[in-house]
């Protein structure tokens, strides 16, 4: 009796847990196969560059050249702002955009960042950098993913479940990451 | 069904309430430093500074476009110090390009040849390196191991 009312709490639990979270679970799977491979591409941005030239600036004065550069781009935008970094280089910042101007030439790297639709956003939930009170919700579907794996280890009985099948799965999918941590570390 | 509304309602709340959470312009512990050191100062006389914990005020020029690892902040004369922070731990947003930032940390400074040496066996890849490193100054390379920002967005 105490057996049957213990399965019947573990499934429900999976059930409600699995629910509330499988949407969740997706997008993070997601995310966590996009920052894997973070050393091969960039899981958050496109950066494209485009070249141009607006021809030579060395007769405009540093406090003219940003506004010259826009100028003689057809680029009506207010710039966030125009730093000359050193002699050789100037750099006017627009929206999401970088003008990195060599000086005098008027060689323009025209450097646009975008988001990478979609990754951008569930990357910003998976490596929590929204912090405060998502923190807390990502601590919840944690103790959420605890619940699944450990009710889930039980639903299951006979020669499938953990008295079978289950057992030698669980095994391998435990000794897995032992084994490697115990070859790397 | 009322129940199941109202459970969703406190979801979508929970949700909106962390969103609005995420917008905040501060990194890590913020900036807790009244006064700010010129970063023309700090370049000028590194050994002044080295191992103590300083805020420098600027304008974003560069930032880490793969994982938001570290900012270059410049001064109006162009001087500029690179924050490096851990991975993970603060995030600058590639998107802060040109915006101000005020920014504090531990200055440090390593040999450009045990930087090197570091780098050592890895592949030329101008992206990974760029990651890494600030502009050396002479035989050394010196970054504020940042713990906190704040950028006016």
């Amino acid at each position: 009796m105490a057996k049957a009312r213990f399965r019947k709490t573990i499934i429900a639990v999976h059930r409600d847990v699995g629910y509330f979270f499988a949407g969740l679970t997706v997008l993070y799977a997601i995310s966590g196969v996009a920052v894997n491979h973070v050393e091969d591409w960039n899981p958050n941005y496109t950066v494209t560059h485009t070249e141009r030239s607006v021809g030579n600036l060395s007769a405009v004065e540093d406090s003219l050249l940003g506004a010259e550069v826009l100028r003689r781009m057809g680029i009506e935008e207010t710039p966030k702002a125009a730093v000359r970094m050193s002699e050789k280089e100037f750099r006017v910042f627009l929206e999401d955009r970088t003008l990195h101007v060599a000086m005098p030439s008027g060689h323009v790297v025209d450097e646009l960042v975008s988001r990478r639709s979609g990754f951008f956003h569930v990357n910003y939930l998976h490596l929590n950098h929204a912090k405060g009170l998502w923190t807390w919700f990502a601590d919840i579907y944690a103790i959420g993913l605890l619940a699944l794996a450990l009710t889930g280890i039980f639903i299951i009985t006979g020669k499938k479940g953990l008295g079978g099948r289950g057992r030698w799965l669980l095994i391998a999918g435990t000794a897995i990451p032992l084994v490697f941590l115990l070859l790397k570390t | 069904m009322k129940r199941n509304l109202m459970l969703v309602t406190i979801v979508v709340l929970l949700a909106a309430g962390s969103a609005l959470a995420g917008d905040s312009t501060r990194y890590g512990e913020g900036v807790t430093l009244e006064k700010a050191v010129s970063i023309e100062r700090l370049l000028a006389s590194p050994s002044d500074y080295l191992g103590q914990k300083v805020r420098v005020d600027g304008i974003i020029t560069g930032v880490c476009k793969k994982r938001g690892c570290w900012m270059q902040v410049t001064d109006e004369k162009g001087n500029g110090v690179r924050i490096k922070v851990e991975d993970g731990v603060i995030v600058f947003p590639a998107t802060s390009m040109g915006h101000t930032a005020s920014a504090q940390g531990v200055f440090e400074g390593v040999p450009v040849a045990a930087q090197a040496k570091k780098h050592e066996g890895e592949n030329n890849d101008v992206d990974k390196h760029e990651a890494c490193d600030s502009k050396p100054q002479g035989e050394m390379i010196y970054f504020i191991k940042g713990t906190g920002a704040v950028i006016e967005l």
